[in-house]
């Protein structure tokens, strides 16, 4: 039975408790819909989770599903609100030790709650820069903004995490767009970027994301995209075509759900999705993934229809005569339908 | 206007822009929820990180960024920070 038990956890079944195994690293590229979350669990038992994705709700269902019982560091890799939403019930519940950030404010409500929570925890803020984080035998390094970023654009600030356990390798590094990996190429040796066994997908996939000269430094194995139903194209043609370009497989949390990689002593290391598989790597010498993915090629995403009219609330849906509003019409949205049934505002 | 509708005005309400992803736009509304608009349908040149103003008065909404609502969250937000990291510990980690 404990043999049993153990392939299931090396399998990385969802209902599985989060408990360290002796000498395995598991990262969880988590499904939170269109935003980003990964979970780092250390063989010892320390967890990061890197990003918290755009729901409080889905993030609490996420850490009770995985048996989260503690969270060493939380990092936010910028103060946008598809990646710092979920860090707030995972600060309130596991009053980490470190909040790990860029240092530069945003000016939500979100971001005033999340840092609200971290000082209610007693959390202590960590402002990124050059430094490691040994998560137990996890070597995690962190990639602050290079200097020259503009302070007052969050995704140009996105802190960096490359992730070491042997020989793999993973690396994350939030939104950031061309200017900073450019900084970052600067920054540090090639030999430091890449080859890289699991690489988290920039800006869920967005146009200004990933590039040919980024990729070519970070020469990833397997890309895992943090993506859910959204009305910006994500993951646009362009990046997928940069990641087949590199002969990586791909994953997508909104195809593939939750994507567990399990890395044993020494790096070698399996990736499992919770549903359906990653596309087949393109064919390239030594890109060696322990898992036969079968072929797929991506499927489009839906895509809702922008609305030309907004509308603050239903108040101002009936102060222009067009209550009730019905789905499709210009001006519904699902916050203002609050049963569900396609009729706001009724 | 008639009184039923003054009654109903919702008046001044305040969005933040959280995010421009091409010609869209990712809200943070006045309930915390964020929701997708038009990037056109915001005031010309707003950025993000501004707050918007929304004033509804007879069914008209007027939009305009509040660039002091904006620098006073911000500062606000700074400072909650900063204070956050001022303890920040040097060197490499052991956890």
């Amino acid at each position: 039975m404990r043999r049993l038990l153990l392939l299931a956890a090396l399998l990385g079944g969802g209902a599985l408790a989060q408990t360290a195994l002796p000498g395995v690293l598991t990262l969880r590229f988590l499904d939170v819909g269109q935003g980003d979350a990964v979970l780092i669990t250390a063989p010892e038992g320390q967890s990061l989770l890197y990003d918290g994705g755009r729901s409080e709700k889905r993030m609490t269902e996420l850490l009770t599903q995985y048996g989260v019982k503690s969270l060493a560091v939380v990092a936010a890799s910028h103060g946008d609100a598809d990646h710092i939403t979920g860090l707030i019930p995972a600060v309130q519940r596991f009053k980490p030790k470190f909040f790990l950030n860029n240092g530069i404010a945003a000016t939500t409500q979100t971001f005033g709650k999340l840092t609200a929570s971290v000082k209610a925890a007693g959390t202590q803020g960590l402002l990124a820069s050059d430094r490691v984080i040994n998560l137990g035998s996890v070597k995690v390094t962190v990639l602050p903004p290079p200097p020259s970023m503009p302070r007052g654009d969050q995704n140009l600030n996105s802190v960096g995490l490359l992730v070491e356990y042997g020989t793999f390798r993973a690396l994350m590094t939030g939104d950031s767009e061309t200017a900073e990996t450019q900084g970052w190429l600067k920054t540090y040796p090639a030999s430091k970027l890449g080859p890289i066994d699991v690489y988290k997908s920039i800006h869920h996939g967005a146009r200004n994301g990933d590039s040919s000269a980024w990729l070519k430094a970070v020469r990833p194995r397997n890309v895992v995209i943090g993506v859910g139903p959204n009305n910006y194209g994500h993951p646009t043609s362009e990046a997928l075509a940069l990641y087949k370009g590199v002969g990586a497989a791909i994953y997508r949390t909104d195809l593939n759900g939750t994507v567990t990689v399990t890395v044993q002593p020494g790096g070698k290391y399996t990736l499992n999705t919770e549903k359906g598989t990653g596309t087949t790597p393109q064919t390239r010498p030594g890109a060696a993934t322990p898992v036969s993915p079968v072929p797929r090629a991506p499927t489009p995403i839906p895509t809702l229809p922008p609305s030309s009219v907004t509308y603050p609330n239903c108040a101002a849906v009936r102060a222009a005569g067009k209550a009730p509003l019905l789905i499709g019409q210009p001006g519904y949205s699902r916050k203002l339908d609050r049963d569900g049934d396609g009729r706001a505002c009724e | 206007m008639s009184p039923e509708q003054r009654n109903e005005d919702p008046g001044i309400s305040y969005v933040t822009v959280d995010g421009i992803e091409g010609k869209m736009a990712r809200v943070e509304l006045p309930d915390g929820t964020t929701e997708d608009w038009r990037l056109a349908s915001l005031p010309k040149g707003v950025k993000e990180g501004d707050v918007v103003r929304l004033d509804v008065q007879g069914g008209d909404v007027n939009l305009k960024v509040d660039h002091e609502e904006t620098d006073r969250r911000h500062a606000l937000g700074q400072r909650t920070l900063d204070g956050l990291n001022v303890r920040t510990p040097d060197g490499d980690l052991e956890l």
